[in-house]
């Protein structure tokens, strides 16, 4: 083979192989935007569902109270603990470095950017995917290789309305409780940790005062999307991949771990898209 | 020839095997009327068949239709489904506990999801069915720790909680033969002196044989073929 044979070979190997990582890549995109297409589907009929007055049967009312408990009461004590001792880290670095640049009345609205807007949403659902998450994937996954699942729907059961729709409600619920605990108390914490060590005004009303005028309307719209969005689709994505278990026992670990990875993704996607539409 | 309509109705319908089932089913036609029994007999290398799963809509025929109620389960909603399932009353073949819920709750959960009655109303009943089943009441515990003769026992409660209008029960009396036999069929002669339709699986000679079932219909299973003996009149 001559010099422009060798040439022409190699190039049409290299576009070969061009083309083929743009397919690789084109099959990737429309694979992930399909299943994010789904997870949308399942959580906006998950919603409509539950803004059906009949839907909330007794046995669903009675699984929805089951999942607040598990989700979120049983996570009070932990989100304390990080609460506290978030609180005082991050509310005395402020007070410290805002102290030192002159800059002590940016201090109320700092707070709020730091713990309000981004630490508590974030923590509270970081703790709510690595309590409640897995187990979701893990339970569920166990009830569909059981055949648990299958015993519901013959005995009319929906699994939708059973299993996912109290599970995706009680997670939302959950994170938005846990935030505002998280919030206040980080909040609290850090003021009697400031004022115990003289790093902060002792005076309660200026640090309030301080907090309450860094407040706009817009935060809370920011806050609510940042509790509960990814609280959504955690709970989505847990229960779509427990659901969809097939096989024997040994997958459910797998969809757990795929479980868990998605809504951490889910969760800092969230959060840093509306940070930027807030910002921007 | 009943003039009423069928409760249950299979016409020329198969279903293939696929992972779940040992066998599929090939062709079958049958109807049950009110008050009727229709007694099955499995082979004992065959007995996971789609049979009750496709009776209740859970499995899409292949060919053919499965009408339950005058409805055909390929025509309905999702939820118009799941509330004609709410009038099966069904005993599993393998148990169907929901591990997570406790033996009591898991006797009245499709009784307190479909209807309105009051959990006072439903818990006397269950109640009523433990004393007629042999339990001197119903049964707590998670099913895990329940013996299996007290499960089946409570699986007969679950069956029949709430007068359904169709019964499947599957195998219902393997392992428990002596003690069950009599209550159940009992229970059984009762929901059809209110209308309620039967249907019956069973391997043991003993139990196709009894002379205390009064089967309308007797079927046997060879394979995939639902061979359905004439109607007794």
């Amino acid at each position: 083979m001559n010099d422009s044979g060798r040439k022409t070979v190699s190039q049409v190997s290299v576009c070969h192989l061009v083309l083929q990582s743009l397919a690789n890549v084109g099959r990737f995109v429309r694979t992930q935007s399909r299943e994010v297409q789904y997870l949308f589907a399942v959580l906006a009929t998950t919603l409509f569902l539950s803004a059906q007055p009949r839907r909330w049967r007794r046995t669903v009312r009675a699984m929805f109270a089951r999942q607040v408990l598990f989700f979120g009461v049983e996570s009070v004590r932990f989100i304390l603990i990080v609460a506290v001792l978030m609180g005082i880290s991050v509310v005395v670095q402020l007070g410290v470095w805002t102290g030192k640049l002159g800059q002590s009345r940016q201090l109320g609205p700092l707070l709020v950017v730091v713990v309000a807007r981004e630490l508590g949403p974030l923590f509270a659902n970081f703790v709510l995917i690595v309590r409640g998450g897995s187990a979701i994937a893990t339970e569920l996954g166990i009830m569909k290789t059981g055949g648990e699942v299958r015993v519901l729907q013959a005995q009319g059961l929906e699994p939708l309305l059973f299993l996912v729709l109290p599970r995706v409600l009680a997670m939302a619920l959950s994170a938005f409780c846990l935030t505002v605990i998280f919030v206040f108390v980080a909040f609290a914490s850090g003021y009697g940790f400031g004022a115990f060590t003289g790093l902060a005004n002792p005076d309660p009303t200026v640090f309030l005062n301080s907090v309450f005028k860094a407040v706009h309307p817009f935060d809370a719209i920011g806050f609510l999307v940042k509790c509960l969005l990814p609280a959504l689709l955690t709970a989505v994505i847990c229960c779509t991949e427990g659901l969809s278990v097939e096989g024997g026992v040994m997958q459910v670990p797998q969809a757990a771990k795929r479980a868990l990875a998605r809504s951490l993704a889910a969760l800092f996607l969230t959060s840093a898209v509306v940070s930027l539409l807030t910002y921007m | 020839m009943n003039a009423s309509p069928a409760i249950l109705e299979f016409s020329d319908v198969t279903i293939e095997s696929g992972s779940h089932y040992e066998s599929g089913l090939w062709n079958s036609s049958f109807n049950l009327h009110a008050g009727e029994l229709l007694l099955v007999r499995m082979e004992r290398e065959g007995e996971r068949l789609p049979l009750a799963d496709a009776t209740e809509g859970l499995v899409p025929p292949t060919q053919g239709n499965i009408q339950f109620l005058g409805e055909n389960w390929q025509r309905i909603s999702a939820d118009r489904a799941a509330g004609l399932r709410g009038k099966i009353g069904r005993l599993f073949e393998d148990e169907g506990w929901i591990t997570d819920l406790e033996v009591d709750q898991n006797i009245m959960l499709a009784e307190r999801h479909h209807t309105r009655r009051s959990e006072k109303d439903i818990t006397e009943e269950a109640l009523q069915l433990a004393r007629v089943f042999g339990l001197p009441g119903l049964p707590r515990g998670l099913p895990e720790s329940m013996r299996r003769w007290d499960l089946r026992k409570a699986a007969c409660i679950r069956a029949f909680l709430g007068q359904p209008a169709f019964i499947i029960l599957e195998q219902p009396v393997r392992g428990v033969y002596a003690d069950l036999l009599a209550p159940l069929i009992s229970a059984v002669q009762s929901a059809r002196r209110r209308g309620a339709a039967v249907l019956w699986t069973v391997t043991d000679l003993k139990i196709w044989n009894h002379p205390g079932i009064f089967a309308t219909t007797r079927a046997r299973m060879f394979g995939s073929q639902l061979q359905v003996e004439e109607k007794e009149s």
